[in-house]
């Protein structure tokens, strides 16, 4: 009889995590990692939206690629979907129609994946704004926000790769017009466009099978790779924080990461997995059966690319009719907005770190952030940025706004001609402006203490507004000027001022006057205090 | 003109000359003679208590009878309002006697009675921009000559006529007709110039024919999609015009727009697009109107615009919030 | 900054016998990494409070609603009838009811794994030092002498022609990767479709006796399209229709009178096009000389042509000349005739390159 070994599950842990341990040596790094310190802001998860939601486009995309096909053989259809009974179509588009109806959960799965893909790009962009307005691009963070450039693009290309692959009439007009925009390259052009796409429009039926295996395969494996590099850096340079107290150039203030903030982090996936799988389900995306199989002679109005595409054909429709003839050569008026303007854009983005630490003469490095009103000039030149992409994005979708508005096209062309100059420079003035009052603001807190909104009569007959200070006072009273530290200056009355009304938080009050005891042994403090005794109180003081 | 003289008396009484036509609102003057102002009165044969106009007046004036001197101001008041009366006689009754409108109006030949109505309507309604005959007048309204049935169904029962202003679009509006007087106006129009009319009977596909929805897809993506975009939801075109969305269209008012090419529309006669085909496109635009998408709502199916809108408004949104809550503001 | 602490991390925390608690090891340990925690709040240091079992019970509700929902989504997904049904309410809404439970499951844990994390785990204030900046100057002297030193043994100053060869010789090697990868691609853009044919980009499917016909094939007569209205017609060749002949789709517009004759006289400065109009008809290209999409947008009254994609309008009357938007050049006019069988036919090709621009195009 073999003897039966026994089983100890008690110490089965130790006795796992030693023989991991004896292997790899990870009783230190581990550490390391569990231990690391995270500041804690809200605006530093912004960044973690696009990386979740990029996790739920790699979990909803394995499962399409179970089912979708990327052929361009013709066939005619005889599925579920009535209305496009007989109808010859590619095998493509019959599978996405196939994935939409006839496979169980199909539809919300690609509902799904296209609302992460949009979440994702959206994510990018207000991430990218945080770490603009804020300065986290500074050295020694540069290499990063080229990266994350770079991501876009990507993400920009993965994006349109992938709406397009279904083969139907509204992503087939897309891929028209990104036909012409490789044509219209001067010199090599057509032949740029032949070679991807086998031949004249719409090909020899390559061009399908390409994008797919970029959209799985090449562009997926990248972004990875350069996800990874972008939060690995993050890991090894250490996040950046704000200024306050205890905070330097030399640390990082927060809160280790485990378990408190991976806990959060987790949750924090789940949130945004919940927000993707609620949109897939309740609302509609690319319903492809009603655009019909792509043909070269069917359109439709409102024909957009999905909103991160946009504003490239905002351009686009804005750029008057110029165009080069020389020579018996041509540059066709697509090639400046399609081509030549995403460039420069790019161009400028990537330089701007460099630019402006040569600007600033600023060549130290960097960990602390800045608030955006302390830079004016960057937050005006944000502004401006910002305003110049909406505009071409509203200019993308110009035919809607009339449309819904009643306005005429012609008229809301030439709006965005014209808005694309002077609607910049004018949020240019805004954003300094305000940036330079929220700075006068808050030096004047800091001078004079915070506005209590109490109206004191004083015996002379003037009205004065009573300030909490937030420096000793000297004999006069008057609080000693602060320097200003780079954070945020309190507005509103805290525990001292307790006679306020309570501290608003969020979506309820942080502190309820009755609540907060103006000095231990002293009862609480209520806002309901009769009139004469505060009179009585104030003669007595 | 005709005088209300509340003291009885004297009265300049008027008579419309008869014309056989009905009264119109506006337009038509209806020319007038009074009695010659040289009668005379009873009343004048009674003495001082006189009550008449002239009595009155000569009182006023001083009562100076038979007038051999120059004529008092009230006199000659009361000639120059007659002498006016007489102008007006006289434009009036010239205009009449070489308007073309009077002379014609005799001579068409008679109408249906659903016709006849139709005219009632018309010539209350429609005749300040299209004219009397429905022949159009300049910069206003096109003419009505040919454009037959079908168009006027489509462009009253949705509304669209009477416009209200003149502008680049008739918009759908409340109809100011109900559906059989639009029949009647149209029969008018019809009977007045001719013109492509709804057939009778159903105006979907009969029968369990499965092709018929496909069909109708195929004609609807090539021929209606480009300016109503795929889902019906209406385009803009140029300057301020557009193409209507189409989820308020009746069988009847899809039927008629195809037919008769409402303003910008292209016309799609019958031999382009035979009656089957019509009906297998109104069957589709149906499905557009009344199919459920499976996948949730459709955001007003108009595309990747709300769908870009939807994700910042609703996505990003909820997400910000969810920062906002996890991480403090420290 | 192990370096300093080598020898103390090689022992025990307690080695010098004073038993420390685990949270004290912790916090040792923590040192080791340059990270000081400063402030460190139980939420609950009671245990047992009102407080702290309440909250319990609410993440703990969360949790078991976030079961309750995922249950309910595997029921869904499998009992709910799914099938596509154009006129079933219950099937419509699979789809929904599956995105619901779904995301009020993830809604909850995420809500529940949140608030444990916020409300019941210890808060703490931790510091730990940065260490950036430029590596120590030892450090960078070691690394610089090896990299120079590679180079000595590397030997290529003292060999000079291997360095040269190996230039000479790699490159085109480089070649050979790219290649075929790009090279495989490569597809000329002006070669023929068919021998004997022109260049796909400035010809079409459309030739002489080549006829006008519906997307089913059926030839067009001129009867059969009304004034003020128009048609889509594709070349009557094989697959004329199709995709394969993306570059001939053409609008047949059938003017009214007084704008027919305003072509006609408009074409007096297109000489090459002043043959191609037949009675009332005019047939232009469909594929917008701008960026591609079929430039289908008719309005009859105002005859322009509007495209969709980026409102290039194009006015009917003059030749299809651009009067709005990005579009520099005109839609081409297909020469047509009626042949003796009535119906519409081609009388060549396009006179100029359809669709957009591109570099070798005069």
């Amino acid at each position: 009889m073999r003897k039966r070994r026994k089983v100890d599950l008690r110490a089965m842990p130790g006795a796992s995590a030693n023989a991991i341990d004896e292997r790899f040596q990870v009783a230190r790094p581990l550490r390391g990692l569990f231990n690391k310190v995270f500041p804690d802001h809200w605006s530093f998860l912004l960044g973690e939206i696009a990386l979740f939601s990029f996790i739920v486009l790699l979990l909803t995309g394995t499962f399409l690629t179970l089912f979708f096909d990327p052929s361009m053989e013709e066939v005619v259809y005889n599925g579920s979907y009535a209305p496009l009974r007989g109808v010859p179509m590619s095998r493509a588009y019959e599978s996405t129609l196939e994935l939409s109806f006839d496979v169980r959960g199909g539809l919300i799965m690609r509902q799904m994946h296209h609302w992460a893909a949009l979440l994702f790009m959206a994510a990018i962009l207000i991430h990218m704004f945080r770490i603009f307005f804020t300065g986290a691009f500074r050295k020694p963070r540069e290499l990063n926000w080229v990266i994350g450039i770079l991501l876009f693009w990507l993400g920009f290309t993965e994006g349109f790769a992938g709406y397009s692959l279904p083969d139907d009439g509204l992503s087939g007009t897309g891929l028209r017009i990104a036909h012409a925009i490789m044509l219209s390259i001067p010199v090599a052009g057509s032949w740029v466009a032949s070679s991807i796409f086998g031949g004249e429009f719409p090909g020899n039926g390559v061009f399908l099978p390409r994008a797919y295996i970029l959209h799985v395969l090449l562009v997926p494996g990248i972004l990875l790779a350069l996800i990874g590099i972008h939060v690995g850096l993050v890991f090894k340079q250490m996040h950046t924080q704000w200024p306050g107290p205890g905070r330097t150039n030399r640390n990082v203030v927060g809160e280790r990461m485990f378990p408190r903030y991976a806990i959060k982090q987790g949750g924090f996936f789940m949130l945004v997995f919940a927000v993707v799988a609620l949109m897939g389900g309740l609302f509609s995306i690319n319903p492809i059966w009603l655009f019909g199989p792509y043909e070269a002679a069917v359109v439709s109005a409102a024909s957009q690319p999905d909103w991160y595409v946009m504003f490239l054909d905002g351009s686009t429709r804005l750029f008057p009719p110029w165009e080069i003839r020389a020579l018996g050569y041509t540059v066709p008026p697509l090639f400046w907005p399609t081509v030549v303007l995403p460039g420069i854009l790019t161009m400028l983005a990537v330089a701007y770190p460099f630019w402006e630490a040569r600007k600033t003469k600023d060549n130290r490095p960097h960990n602390l952030l800045q608030r955006p009103r302390d830079v004016p000039v960057r937050t005006a030149l944000g502004a401006m940025a910002i305003t110049f992409y909406i505009v071409l994005t509203i200019s993308g979708g110009n035919d809607v706004v009339a449309e819904t508005f009643d306005i005429s096209l012609n008229a809301m062309t030439w709006a965005g001609r014209v808005g694309l100059f002077v609607l910049p420079p004018l949020g240019y003035y805004v954003a300094y402006r305000a940036c330079l009052g929220l700075q006068q603001h808050d030096r004047e807190v800091l001078a004079h203490g915070v506005e209590t909104g109490i109206i004191r009569r004083l015996p002379d007959g003037r009205f004065i507004e009573v300030h909490q200070p937030l420096s000793p006072v000297d004999d006069h009273g008057h609080p000693t000027e602060l320097p200003y530290s780079g954070w945020v200056v309190p507005k509103k009355m805290n525990r001292l001022g307790a006679l306020g009304p309570a501290i608003r938080g969020f979506f309820y009050p942080i502190e309820r006057p009755a609540e907060a005891p103006v000095s231990p042994g002293h009862p609480p403090v209520t806002s309901e205090r009769p009139r004469d005794q505060l009179e009585d109180a104030g003669r007595s003081s | 003109m005709t005088s209300d003289n509340p003291a009885g008396g004297e009265e300049r009484a008027c008579e419309p000359r008869s014309s056989g036509q009905a009264s119109s609102a506006g337009g038509e003057e209806r020319a007038c003679e009074p009695r010659s102002s040289g009668q005379a009165s009873s009343a004048e044969r009674r003495g001082d208590r006189r009550r008449g106009l002239r009595a009155r007046l000569g009182r006023a004036a001083g009562g100076t009878r038979g007038a051999s001197g120059p004529p008092s101001r009230a006199r000659r008041r009361l000639g120059s309002i007659v002498r006016m009366a007489a102008a007006l006689a006289l434009a009036g009754g010239v205009y009449s006697a070489f308007a073309p409108g009077l002379a014609t109006a005799q001579d068409t030949p008679p109408l249906s009675g659903a016709a006849e109505e139709g005219k009632a309507l018309f010539d209350t309604s429609c005749i300040s921009c299209h004219g009397r005959n429905a022949q159009g007048v300049e910069d206003r309204g096109p003419s009505l000559i040919g454009v037959g049935a079908a168009a006027v169904e489509f462009q009253v029962t949705s509304g669209r006529m009477p416009m209200a202003r003149q502008e680049a679009q008739a918009w759908r509006k409340p109809p100011q007709f109900t559906d059989d007087e639009a029949r009647q106006l149209a029969q008018y129009i019809q009977e007045m110039g001719g013109g492509p009319e709804i057939p009778s009977g159903p105006l979907t596909p009969q029968g369990d024919d499965a092709d018929a929805l496909a069909h109708g897809g195929e004609l609807y993506r090539l021929n209606c999609a480009s300016c109503h975009t795929y889902g019906g939801g209406g385009g803009a075109l140029s300057s301020g015009k557009s193409a209507p969305p189409l989820d308020n269209a009746t069988e009847r008012q899809i039927y008629a727009a195809m037919l008769s090419g409402p303003q910008n529309m292209p016309v799609f006669g019958d031999s382009q697009l035979t009656p089957d085909e019509k009906k297998q496109v109104v069957a589709y635009v149906q499905t557009l109107q009344h199919d459920q998408e499976p996948g949730g709502w459709h955001l007003g199916r108009i595309g990747p615009v709300t769908e870009g809108l939807a994700i910042f408004l609703v996505g990003v949104t909820a997400l910000v919030f969810a920062t906002l809550w996890i991480a403090g503001k420290s | 900054m192990t370096q300093t602490h080598e020898h103390t991390a090689t022992t025990p925390i307690d080695a010098d016998g004073a038993d420390k608690t685990r949270w004290e090891i912790v916090r040792e340990g923590a040192r080791e990494d340059g990270i000081e925690i400063v402030h460190y709040e139980p939420p609950f240091p009671v245990p047992g409070t009102k407080g702290e079992r309440r909250l319990q019970r609410v993440v703990a509700g969360m949790f078991l609603f976030t079961g309750l929902c995922a249950t309910a989504f595997v029921v869904i997904y499998i009992f709910w009838p799914w099938e596509y049904n154009r006129s079933d309410t219950m099937s419509n809404l699979y789809t929904p009811m599956l995105g619901l439970t779904m995301g009020l499951a993830l809604t909850t844990v995420g809500l529940g794994v949140m608030t444990w994390g916020k409300k019941l785990i210890p808060r703490e204030i931790s510091i730990q030092s940065r260490h950036d900046g430029a590596s120590t100057p030892r450090d960078r002297q070691v690394i610089t002498s090896t990299l120079l030193y590679m180079g000595d043994e590397l030997g290529l100053k003292r060999r000079p022609m291997l360095g040269l060869s190996l230039l000479a010789g790699l490159a085109p090697l480089g070649a050979v990767v790219a290649a075929p990868l790009i090279g495989g691609m490569i597809e000329d853009p002006h070669k023929p479709t068919e021998p004997g044919g022109g260049s796909p980009l400035t010809t079409t499917a459309w030739a002489d006796k080549v006829r006008l016909t519906r997307k089913d094939g059926t030839p067009i007569r001129p009867e059969e399209v009304s004034a003020g209205g128009q048609i889509t017609v594709f070349p009557g060749v094989p697959h004329g229709a199709t995709n394969q002949h993306a570059d001939s789709p053409t609008l047949l517009i059938h003017l009214r009178a007084e704008d027919a004759d305003e072509l006609r006289r408009n074409l007096h400065r297109y000489p090459e096009d002043e043959g191609s109009v037949w009675g009332n008809f005019v047939a232009y290209s469909k594929i917008c000389t701008h960026a591609g999409c079929p430039a289908s947008l008719y309005e009859q009254q105002t005859n322009r042509l509007l495209c969709p994609c980026h409102q290039s309008q194009f006015l009917i009357t003059d030749n299809a000349k651009p009067i709005f938007g990005p579009a520099t050049r005109r839609m081409p006019m297909l020469p047509i005739t009626v042949n003796d069988e009535g119906v519409f036919e081609a009388t060549s090709d396009f006179k100029s390159p359809i669709g957009p621009g591109f570099w070798e195009r005069s």
